[in-house]
């Protein structure tokens, strides 16, 4: 090994795992650099140790430690306004299990009657042909109807259960759609195929705003008017 | 109680601490800043030559350090040499805006660098209390790259790969640069004791300490 291989291939530690360590024992100036080397090396080392009481004054890590809490303050803060965040897709699933909520409490007007008319049996826009039984209620004054109309003789069906309509009451006729699965109850006929179709009916308020009576709207040949 | 909490922090890995201070643990951020804070301190104070200057570039390290993006990465070094690259380049723009570092930069002076004259041994002044404060004197009158590697490997005891991490540049360039580093400390001790030696590399410079 050259002096300049020795020297560049010099490990950071000692020399005792360095194969450069016989190169001293043959070279007297290199050994002598050595020696000088590990003599700058102690006298640095008591430079470092003078050195170790300079720190860095107590403010200094008073004003990071007031850093730290007011950061951590901060993420507090934003944690919990990420956590609100969080449940933002609430709205849109609520709305949606009230749609579901509604279509099962129709099936239930339907089925047990004296329960409020929900809001998915909403007013049908467009009037759609009606049955001969249908035109005579459709000719009651305005949306409303007499009880001989939703009578024994009519196409109305009384809701399961509900309250007798008084002789003096008003009631009122609404038209809605419903899907036949919500019908089942009046005797529709329902398959896999057709449950989610809608069909046409009218119901029968009381002023109490529940549903007495309610009638299939069919189409002239008797079959079930749906919603298109 | 304080103590003892201190004491169980002691123990702890710097990597253990950092992690429970991105949970938000105040106990673990103390911990590592008084762990670390007196290296930084000490390489600022020496780097600048202001311990004003060294107080805001500790606080500015330690302040990066509680950034979520600080960039930490202990796949690439220690945590140790992260804070020392980030002390380093505070500093440098610290000098930048004062331009208070020694005029003694130039690669002609490395090329003029003197091999190790042995005249009169300094190094034997080296166990008396004004031979450590002559070497001290020297570390802090050298060029600024040969300074911040001997602050780095010989004061402050980091190894050259993490040095290397610090000051940006391959392992063999902190070699070298230490060995050129000690070679300017040893012929500034032999001027110290003979100044009708100063001759060579060594040129007046304006030193703010």
């Amino acid at each position: 090994m050259t002096c300049v291989e020795f020297w560049n291939h010099l490990p950071e530690g000692g020399l005792e795992a360095s194969p450069g360590a016989g190169h001293l024992a043959e070279c007297a100036a290199c050994a002598a650099r050595w020696d000088r080397q590990q003599a700058l090396k102690a006298g640095l080392r008591l430079v470092s140790a003078g050195m170790r009481g300079e720190e860095a004054p107590p403010r200094v890590e008073a004003g990071l430690v007031a850093a730290f809490r007011s950061q951590a303050r901060f993420k507090r803060r934003r944690a919990a306004s990420y956590s609100w965040r969080s449940f933002s897709w609430w709205p849109p699933v609520l709305t949606g299990a009230s749609a579901a909520a509604a279509t099962v409490v129709l099936a239930m007007v339907l089925m047990h009657g004296s329960h409020p008319v929900p809001a998915s049996m909403a007013p049908v826009s467009t009037p759609h042909r009606m049955a001969p039984a249908a035109l005579e209620s459709a000719d009651a004054p305005a949306d409303r109807v007499d009880e001989d109309s939703y009578g024994p003789d009519s196409d109305f069906i009384p809701v399961p259960n509900a309250a007798r309509i008084e002789p003096n009451e008003d009631v009122h006729l609404v038209r809605v759609e419903a899907t036949r699965s919500a019908m089942m109850a009046l005797g529709i006929v329902v398959s896999a195929e057709n449950a989610s179709d809608t069909v046409v009916a009218d119901v029968v308020l009381g002023s109490d705003g529940m549903a007495r009576a309610v009638r299939l709207v069919t189409n002239g040949d008797g079959s079930l008017l749906e919603e298109e | 109680m304080i103590k003892r909490e201190m004491a169980h922090e002691s123990t702890k890995t710097d990597d253990e601490l950092l992690a429970r201070l991105r949970r938000g643990d105040e106990a673990a951020f103390v911990a590592l800043y008084r762990r670390r804070q007196g290296a930084i301190y000490r390489f600022a104070v020496h780097m600048s030559g202001s311990t004003t200057a060294a107080e805001d570039i500790t606080q500015e390290v330690f302040l990066a350090l509680l950034r979520q993006e600080c960039g930490f990465d202990p796949e690439r070094g220690t945590l140790s040499g992260y804070l020392f690259g980030i002390a380093r380049k505070l500093v440098l723009r610290n000098l930048e805006r004062g331009r208070a570092d020694v005029a003694l930069e130039t690669e002609a002076d490395d090329a003029a660098m003197p091999e190790l004259a042995v005249i009169d041994d300094p190094l034997m002044d080296l166990t008396r209390r004004e031979g450590i404060e002559a070497l001290r004197r020297a570390v802090m009158a050298l060029p600024r790259r040969y300074r911040e590697v001997v602050l780095l490997c010989d004061l402050e005891e980091l190894d050259y790969a993490d040095a290397a991490v610090v000051l940006q540049c391959p392992i063999g360039t902190v070699r070298s640069r230490m060995h050129r580093a000690r070679a300017l400390l040893f012929e500034k001790l032999n001027q110290d004791r003979n100044p009708r030696l100063a001759v060579g590399p060594w040129k007046p410079m304006r030193v703010a300490i």
